[in-house]
C-alpha cells in the first residue's frame, strides 16, 4: 500500500521579480515497510521536497496524499493536526525538547492526543532502540547517537505512518550514524512505516530499499 | 500545564529569579496599598464611627469644618431622627510632668453631649463626667504610653484635662481625637478665639432612618447640610492623598504585569525555535499557547500570593505608629487585578507563538 504518494507535484517560489523552480514537475511514492533515501548536494531542494511531504509548506501544484488522504488540499490546522497524527520527524539537530525527559518526551504525545502513559510501551519501545535507561536523562545529558535514538523513539511512538527524516546523522560520527539509519531501517521494515531520508552521505544508503537523486530540483531514481 | 511545570522545574533558577521580582513588585503595590489605607482611614475613622447620614455646617464655611461654627441653638432648625451637637477644635497635649518638645502631641478635641448618638463607646475606664474630663483614643496609649488618670497640659490654657476613658478608632485629620463635655470644649476653643456669650459649636452630625439626606429638614439659611461622605471626601488633604496613593498603585500595577509580560515574551523569543520544532511536529499553537499561559498563570499567582503572605507577616510586625492596615477587600482585587493584567500580557507571547513559522525553525 502507498502511505506517500505525489502527483504532479512542482514547487516555484516567486519573490516578484524572478520565478525560482525549486521544485520540477515529480512524481513520487513510498510503499509501507519502505525504506527510502534521497541525496544530493545542497540546495538541490532536497529540504523543499521534504516539507512539501510533510505539509509544512504546500505544493505549487499537484497533490500530496499521505495514507490516501489528500494531505496538500487541508486547511493549515487540519494539516497540523494530520502531521502530528500520521508522521514522525526526525530533524538534524533532534527535535528533542531541552527541558523534557527522555520518557517526558513521549508522555508529552498522551497529553496532547489526550490518551493514557502506558509505562510499558514507553520501556518495551525504549529497549528497542536500547536507551531505557535514560528514560529519565535530559536531551543535554545524551550523547549524540543517544540523542538521535530518543528522536527516533519520538518519531516512532505515536506510532504515525510515514517517517520523515532530514539529514540524521549530520551531527554524528560514521560510527553512530551507521547505527542510526540501521535503526531507522530495522524499525521501518518491522513497524510496516514508510521512510524517507534526507543525506548527503552517499555510504549511509546501503540500508535504504530505494535511492533517489536530487539535483536543480529533478529527483530521478538513482 | 504538563510543559508549563516541567520548563519551571527545568530551569529553576530563572525561573525563581523572575517569581522573585514578581514578589517583589506586589510586596510593594500590596503594602503601599495597606499603608494608603490606613492613612485614609486615620483622616476618617472618628467620622466613620459616627455613623451618620450628613452633617450641617456653617454655610461660609465652604465644607471646612475648622472655619464653621454657630451658636448651638441653631440645632432646632435642625429636624431628623438623630441629631448630635458636634464641637470640633485642634490642639497640642503634653503629659504634664513633661515639659520637652519631643512629648508634645498634635491631637483633635471632639466637644459632644453625652445623650447624642456620635457618643462613643468606652473600651477602657469610664465616660467623662464634669470638667477637664476627656474620654481619649486609644492610640495615645498604644502610641503615646498615655494612662487613665494621666494629666494633660493644653498649649495656651492654664488648666488641665484628665484622661477617664479610652475609645477605640478614632482619628480625625491623621491625629487622635479627644472627646469631651461642651463646657470643657468651650474653654478649650475660648484659648484660641476669645470668650464668647453663646454655646458655639462646629457641626451639627444628623441621622435619619432611610440613610438618605431627604429625611432631614433644615429651617436656617445660616446652615447648610452636607451627605457625609461628600463631607469626607472634602477633609483638608483627604482627597489629595486618596488620589496620589490611588495613582500610584494603579501604575504599580501597570508596571508589574507589563514586566510579567516582557518576561514571558522573552522566555516564548528564546525559545521560538524550539516552538518552531514543536509545530513542525503537528502540535498546535493552541496547545503550545495555552502552556504560556499557564505557565504566567503558575508564575504570577505563586509570585503574587508570596508578596501578599509577606505583607500581612509585615503588617503585623510593624510598629503601631506606622498608618498601615489592611483592607481584605483591596487586597483580594488587587491579586486578582495582577493576575489579569499579567495574563493580558501573555497573550502577546501568544501571538508570537502563532505567528513562528515551523518551516524556518527546521531548515
Amino acid at each position: 500500500m502507498k502511505l506517500i504518494e505525489l502527483k504532479n507535484v512542482t514547487k516555484v517560489f516567486d519573490d516578484g521579480r524572478k520565478k525560482i523552480e525549486a521544485l520540477k514537475e515529480t512524481n513520487f511514492s513510498v510503499e509501507e515497510g519502505e525504506f527510502v533515501s534521497i541525496i544530493g548536494p545542497s540546495g538541490s531542494g532536497k529540504s523543499t521536497f521534504l516539507t512539501i511531504i510533510g505539509g509544512l509548506q504546500t505544493p505549487t501544484e499537484g497533490k500530496v496524499f499521505i495514507n490516501d488522504d489528500k494531505f496538500s488540499e487541508l486547511q493549515e490546522k487540519k494539516r497540523a493536526a494530520k502531521r502530528f497524527e500520521e508522521i514522525g520527524f526526525i530533524l538534524q539537530a533532534s527535535n528533542l525538547i531541552p527541558f523534557l525527559t527522555v520518557k517526558d518526551q513521549l508522555q508529552l504525545v498522551n497529553k496532547i492526543n489526550k490518551t493514557k502513559f502506558d509505562k510499558k510501551d514507553v520501556e518495551s519501545l525504549l529497549e528497542e532502540l536500547s536507551i531505557n535507561d535514560l528514560m529519565d536523562k535530559y536531551p543535554s545529558d545524551l550523547s549524540g547517537g543517544e540523542r538521535q535514538r530518543a528522536a527516533i523513539a519520538r518519531a516512532l511512538y505515536h506510532d504515525p505512518s510515514v517517517i520523515l527524516a532530514d539529514e540524521p546523522t549530520a551531527s554524528l560520527d560514521t560510527d553512530r550514524a551507521f547505527e542510526v539509519v540501521e535503526i531507522l531501517g530495522r524499525e521501518t521494515k518491522k513497524k510496516n512505516k514508510a521512510t524517507i531520508m534526507v543525506t548527503h552521505d552517499e555510504r549511509l544508503t546501503e540500508y535504504c530499499d530505494t535511492v533517489y537523486v536530487m539535483e536543480d530540483g529533478v529527483l530521478s531514481k538513482k | 500545564m504538563f510543559l508549563a511545570w516541567r520548563e519551571i522545574n527545568y530551569s529553576k533558577t530563572r525561573f525563581a529569579l523572575i517569581i522573585g521580582v514578581v514578589v517583589l513588585v506586589s510586596y510593594l503595590v500590596f503594602f503601599l496599598t495597606g499603608l494608603a489605607y490606613g492613612l485614609a482611614q486615620e483622616n476618617r475613622t472618628s467620622v466613620d464611627k459616627w455613623d451618620a447620614t450628613g452633617i450641617v455646617l456653617a454655610d461660609e464655611s465652604n465644607l471646612n469644618i475648622n472655619m464653621s461654627m454657630f451658636p448651638k441653638d441653631l440645632m432646632d432648625d435642625v429636624e431628623a431622627t438623630e441629631t448630635a451637637s458636634l464641637g470640633v477644635t485642634s490642639s497640642v497635649v503634653q503629659l504634664v510632668e513633661e515639659t520637652d518638645d519631643d512629648s508634645k502631641v498634635n491631637v483633635t478635641f471632639f466637644g459632644i453631649s453625652d445623650e447624642e448618638f456620635i457618643f462613643p463607646d468606652v473600651i477602657e475606664g469610664e465616660a467623662f463626667n464634669g470638667d477637664n474630663e476627656v474620654i481619649a483614643d486609644i492610640s495615645l496609649k498604644e502610641e503615646e504610653g498615655y494612662e487613665l488618670n494621666d494629666e494633660l497640659s493644653l498649649a495656651g490654657m492654664d488648666s488641665t484635662i484628665t484622661i477617664v476613658g479610652f475609645t477605640e478608632d478614632s482619628k480625625f485629620n491623621v491625629s487622635p481625637v479627644l472627646y469631651t463635655d461642651h463646657e470643657t470644649y468651650q474653654h478649650i476653643r475660648a484659648s484660641g478665639f476669645g470668650e464668647r456669650e453663646d454655646e458655639i459649636i462646629s457641626a451639627i452630625v444628623v441621622q435619619s432612618d432611610n440613610g438618605d439626606l431627604s429625611g432631614i429638614e433644615l429651617d436656617s439659611d445660616d446652615l447648610e447640610l452636607y451627605g457625609i461622605d461628600e463631607f469626607i471626601t472634602n477633609l483638608p488633604g483627604y482627597n489629595a492623598q486618596v488620589l496620589t496613593f490611588g495613582l500610584m498603585i494603579g501604575f504599580l500595577v501597570l508596571i508589574a504585569a507589563m514586566i510579567i509580560g516582557i518576561f514571558i515574551y522573552v522566555l516564548t523569543l528564546q525559545k521560538s525555535s524550539i516552538l518552531g520544532v514543536m509545530k513542525a511536529q503537528g502540535i498546535s499553537s493552541k496547545y503550545i499557547g495555552k502552556s504560556v499561559i499557564g505557565q504566567t498563570l503558575l508564575l504570577t499567582l505563586f509570585g503574587v500570593l508570596t508578596g501578599l503572605t509577606l505583607t500581612l507577616i509585615t503588617g503585623i510586625l510593624l510598629p503601631n505608629a506606622v498608618p498601615y492596615m489592611n483592607n481584605f477587600l483591596f487586597l483580594i482585587s488587587i491579586t486578582i487585578l495582577l493576575i489579569v493584567v499579567a495574563l493580558l500580557g501573555a497573550f502577546f507571547s501568544v501571538r508570537t507563538v502563532v505567528k513562528i513559522d515551523p518551516l524556518e525553525a527546521i531548515s
